[in-house]
């Protein structure tokens, strides 16, 4: 009895800290339309800012506390709604997903940053009052930090209630949401309201990551306190990111039932703790299956900003060549280590293939897809190789059934959250993915399932071998590096095809409006279904091709953060193109490698300036986030930005031939060894981005000389006189062709005699 | 029996009562006309014939058979098809792709009865209600007019014995509505099909629709023919005020 009171009393404090998470991210919903993936990473900066102040600095805590959660939390919300969310209206659900993503990478890369994991004192993180301050009650004693946590949640959950049903401006943050438009023009103020409560969330999931800390009883976890959040979406989902009430319900139920399973499950049962560490998880997996269905919604604006342009199937295959030609000449010129940077880039650009196919063409979205790798990698490591030793090799079989196991578990995920929106499906997947990186990949105990001796992820690492398909060896890093290039380009191409079926006309429909595929009789489940298999399928068989070329793989490789990176890189790459896929792929292994490296070679080579080029290093661990956050300024992708820049080039033929003249020269230097391999990257650089600039001004100059500059339409008749031209020009536009205007003449000397 | 009937179908959202125990019918074969200020759940009818608004009370007939419960895409397969007043066009293809692909979704659900031949059947389509001109465009870049003739292009792909047309003439000429209304009385002398138009163009409305029904604060206020209904003083009221509500 006494454990369990004592249980029940933790498990309503945790449960109670995990409401006021949730209430925050009910909140900015609520307002914004806008849901905050970063709400667990303002909670982790939070716990370290208070940290750094109250024992790092030894500030009286109500000093602290005033500074963290009266000034700095709201501050940073208001400024995260002001300079990144408000630009995310008119953008699609994606963008909506991954900006906020991309926000909780760059505050955990800061973290990571700032307050160095490795270093050598452990953070003490204490309860108020200090660990020793209990309240008894009869033979139980109570943490007063416990008894806090719950009365702050309870006040919190009345304070909101509160103000949304009672004032003023509570009514009018629940109208934000419904129609900003129509409450502007009754005089309310949607941006200001928006972001008072993007303070106000802020300020919540501060407060809840403050109390949440010292009770969970471990070191203080940047990654570990982001991903606390899953905990919070859980709670927030059970109240479908509405009702405040069912919010509070949901999260104390998962904080007890968390509590109960420390408490009670036998501790011989090896699995119990990393059952409890997914139990959120599980919890959102069930909320996602009771929740009733959606509404079919139509597009949510009349035009979203982004555009992609599927390029032809000719198109498709000449690219396609292209990659294939580049990349035996890079393999010419490169060492060894560039080798397999370059061929683990396209195995994770094949990864990021199944991120356009799923996102890209069909709308829907998955922050998991190295987890899924990790499930076909499970499935080759225990069913898909021959041989031992060096002479191991993967099957060609083998990696067929971990694409069809991939595909089989991917219905599964997805099948309860199809019936709704899409960051439904979205949170489910990166439930999926912290399920896998706590439950599946810890397994290393051997378990008789079904009679079946069976250890799922042995001594915490799998080692992959080379496949060998047919008669075809790829145990030579040159001949996989070909062969991971020739399976993106054929999967890259076989996508291309797919767009211009009409299969992928479906998809592009269910896409655009699910709410008009729906009365046109298309079963949007039974398509999104299919979609999500052959998707998930795609990233399975990467996965197994990035594990083939590390060699040996430990769950860090599929940890979901690097699964967010992937998906937020592709999307700035452009989402709905192919090449979007290649430039995650590059951007995020080899550009962030070779940049981390250059700058650690300045550092050794100008050692006075260590500190600034060791300072950009980290600065480069930020970098891909940063990028991310900007995707509300422009939701096509940087691709598209490159592609429409390339069109400018391609009008000109000398300039076409100047690039690649200077491309093939820096190549043969490097070829024969006059240059380095390092000379020969920055000199791409140059010649690819700096050149096109400084040719299309000087062929732009030259173009232009004799030329006069052209008038504005709206200017002719001002700065200068109308000419017959124009004229023409005019009744051509006002289709007056062969019109016979009686007073023609005269509007004709008018306007002539106006500028005479 | 008609085509469709709405028996008194109730939607409300929250206290708000959008429709109040509607009942109209749809008859094949002739145009029907469905009028009303702005806001009095006219489109908000339409959606719940299509499935896309769960009633609160009531229920939909169409064809003999209680639909009230089937999901939207189960009506669309039994014959029922519609254009959107807020355009839902695929954004992300051309004018002829928007056209096509209704016919091969067409061509998933009924390949068990009738295949048409997808192609044939867009290039007839488009030269029917006159798209051949911007067949190949993005649907994004065409005026709002011709995008509206596209959206009742992609609903006939389907073959439907029933249209429900949300506002299809705004933002279109006046040359494009004349044409207009004559192919929607093809449509229904030639091929058979009812017709509900929704639709703030009463010349349109009274030159095409065999019956009118007006809808005024979620109620049905009169129906009957053009004639009956233009000189029905309730009507009169609706739209201009009535005279003590002045002042």
């Amino acid at each position: 009895m006494q454990t369990f009171l004592q249980y029940t009393i933790l498990g309503l404090a945790i449960g109670g800290s995990y409401f006021i998470a949730a209430s925050g991210l009910v909140v900015t919903y609520t307002t914004s339309g806008i849901f905050n993936f970063a709400q667990g990473a303002i909670a982790m900066l939070a716990v370290f800012t208070y940290w750094q102040f109250r024992w790092g600095w030894n500030w009286p805590a109500p000093l602290a506390l005033l500074m963290v959660l009266g000034v700095l939390a709201p501050l940073l919300g208001a400024a995260l709604y002001q300079v990144v969310m408000k630009n995310l209206r008119g953008t699609s659900e994606v963008t909506k997903i991954i900006v906020p993503i991309g926000v909780m990478l760059g505050f955990q890369a800061l973290a990571t940053w700032v307050w160095n994991p490795t270093s050598s004192t452990p953070r003490q993180f204490q309860k108020f009052f200090g660990p020793n301050a209990f309240v008894h009650f009869g033979s139980i004693k109570v943490s007063w930090h416990e008894i806090i946590a719950f009365v702050i949640a309870i006040a919190i959950a009345v304070g909101i209630r509160l103000l949304f049903v009672r004032t003023r401006s509570g009514v009018a943050m629940r109208a934000v949401v419904d129609d900003p438009e129509l409450l502007q023009l009754n005089g309310g103020r949607p941006e200001r309201l928006a972001m008072i409560s993007w303070a106000g969330g802020s300020f919540l999931a501060a407060l809840a990551g403050i109390l949440i800390q010292p009770m969970i009883g471990s070191a203080m976890s940047a990654g570990q306190l982001t991903l606390l959040v899953i905990d919070a979406f859980a709670a927030a989902m059970f109240g479908r990111l509405r009702s405040l009430p069912r919010t509070l319900a949901g999260a104390l139920v998962i904080g007890l039932t968390t509590t109960y399973v420390i408490a009670y499950f036998p501790s011989k049962w090896t699995w119990s703790s990393s059952f409890r560490n997914s139990l959120p998880m599980i919890f959102l997996f069930i909320v996602l299956i009771v929740l009733p269905q959606d509404r079919l919604r139509g597009a949510t604006v009349l035009r979203l900003r982004e555009r992609f342009r599927m390029p032809s199937i000719r198109t498709a295959w000449i690219a396609g060549l292209v990659l294939m030609v580049v990349v035996f000449c890079l393999k010419v010129i490169m060492e060894r280590t560039a080798v397999n940077t370059l061929t683990l880039a396209l195995t994770f650009a094949i990864i990021a293939l199944s991120l356009v196919l799923l996102t890209g063409f069909a709308g829907e979205i998955n922050l998991a897809a190295l987890s899924f790798g990790a499930i076909a990698v499970i499935v080759v490591y225990h069913f898909g190789t021959t041989g031992s030793g060096t002479d191991a090799r993967t099957t060609l079989w083998g990696i067929l059934l971990a694409a069809v196991v991939t595909a089989l578990v991917g219905a599964v995920i997805a099948l309860p959250a199809l019936r709704l929106r899409g960051l439904y499906l979205a949170l489910a997947t990166m439930a999926f993915g912290v399920f896998v990186s706590r439950m599946v990949l810890t397994e290393r105990n051997e378990r008789d399932i079904f009679g079946l001796k069976f250890t799922i992820f042995t001594a915490g690492q799998l080692t992959i071998p080379k496949p060998k398909i047919g008669p075809f060896d790829f145990n030579s890093p040159d001949a996989f590096l070909f062969l991971c290039a020739g399976l993106f380009v054929i999967i890259g191409i076989g996508m291309v095809y797919l767009r211009h079926s009409g299969y992928g006309r479906r998809l592009a429909a269910m896409k655009d409006s699910p709410a008009a595929s729906a009365t046109l009789g298309m079963s949007v489940v039974r398509l999104k279904l299919s979609i999500f298999m052959m998707s998930a399928a795609i990233a399975g068989i990467g996965g197994v091709m990035m594990a083939a070329q590390i060699g040996t793989v430990n769950s860090d490789r599929f940890d979901i953060l690097l699964s967010l990176s992937l998906m937020m890189i592709t999307v700035v790459g452009g989402i709905g193109y192919i090449s979007g896929a290649l430039f995650a792929g590059l951007f995020l292994i080899a550009f962030v490698q070779m940049l981390d490296l250059t700058l650690k070679k300045f550092a050794v080579d100008y050692s006075s300036l260590e500190a600034i080029f060791l300072f950009f290093v980290s600065a480069v661990t930020v970098l891909p986030a940063t990028i991310g956050i900007t995707m509300g300024k422009n939701p096509s992708g940087a691709v598209s930005d490159i592609v429409n820049g390339l069109d400018q080039i391609k009008q000109s033929k000398s300039l076409v031939i100047t690039l690649v003249g200077l491309e093939a020269a820096i190549w043969a230097l490097t070829a024969t060894d006059v240059i380095t391999n390092w000379h020969f990257v920055i000199l791409t650089m140059i010649n690819l981005f700096i050149v096109p600039v400084i040719g299309g001004k000087v062929l732009l100059a030259r173009a232009m000389r004799g030329v006069p500059k052209p008038v504005p339409p709206e200017l002719i008749g001002i700065d200068r006189p109308f000419t017959s031209d124009d004229l023409a020009e005019m009744d051509r536009a006002l289709d007056l062709e062969g019109v016979v205007v009686p007073s023609a003449g005269t509007v004709r000397e008018g306007a002539t005699g106006v500028s005479a | 029996m008609s085509l469709l009937e709405t028996v008194d179908v109730k939607v409300k959202f929250g206290g708000n009562v959008a429709l109040n125990d509607v009942s109209i019918s749809v008859e094949a074969g002739s145009v029907t006309g469905l009028i009303g200020p702005n806001g009095a759940g006219k489109t908000t009818l339409f959606n719940t014939i299509t499935g896309l608004q769960p009633l609160t009370s009531g229920k939909i007939v169409f064809n003999g058979k209680d639909v009230t419960k089937e999901p939207p895409h189960k009506r669309t397969r039994m014959g029922l098809a519609r254009t959107f007043q807020r355009l839902e066009l695929f954004t992300s293809l051309s004018v002829r792709d928007n056209v096509r692909v209704a016919g091969e979704i067409r061509n998933r659900w009924s390949f068990r009865t009738t295949r048409m031949d997808v192609n044939a059947e867009t290039d007839r389509i488009i030269m029917l209600v006159g798209l051949a001109d911007v067949a190949d465009r993005e649907v994004g870049e065409i005026p709002t007019g011709q995008a509206r003739v596209v959206e009742l292009a992609r609903a006939l792909m389907i073959q439907p014995t029933l249209l429900l047309l949300d506002e299809p003439a705004s933002g279109q000429t006046e040359e494009e509505t004349e044409q207009f209304g004559e192919l929607l009385k093809d449509l229904a002398r030639n091929d058979g099909l009812g017709i509900c138009l929704v639709e703030h163009d009463m010349a349109l409305v009274m030159k095409v629709c065999e019956t009118i029904h007006v809808l005024d604060f979620g109620t049905i206020i009169s129906s009957g023919t053009a004639e009956y209904v233009r000189n029905d003083p309730t009507v009169i009221d609706a739209y201009l005020g009535s005279p003590e509500s002045v002042g």
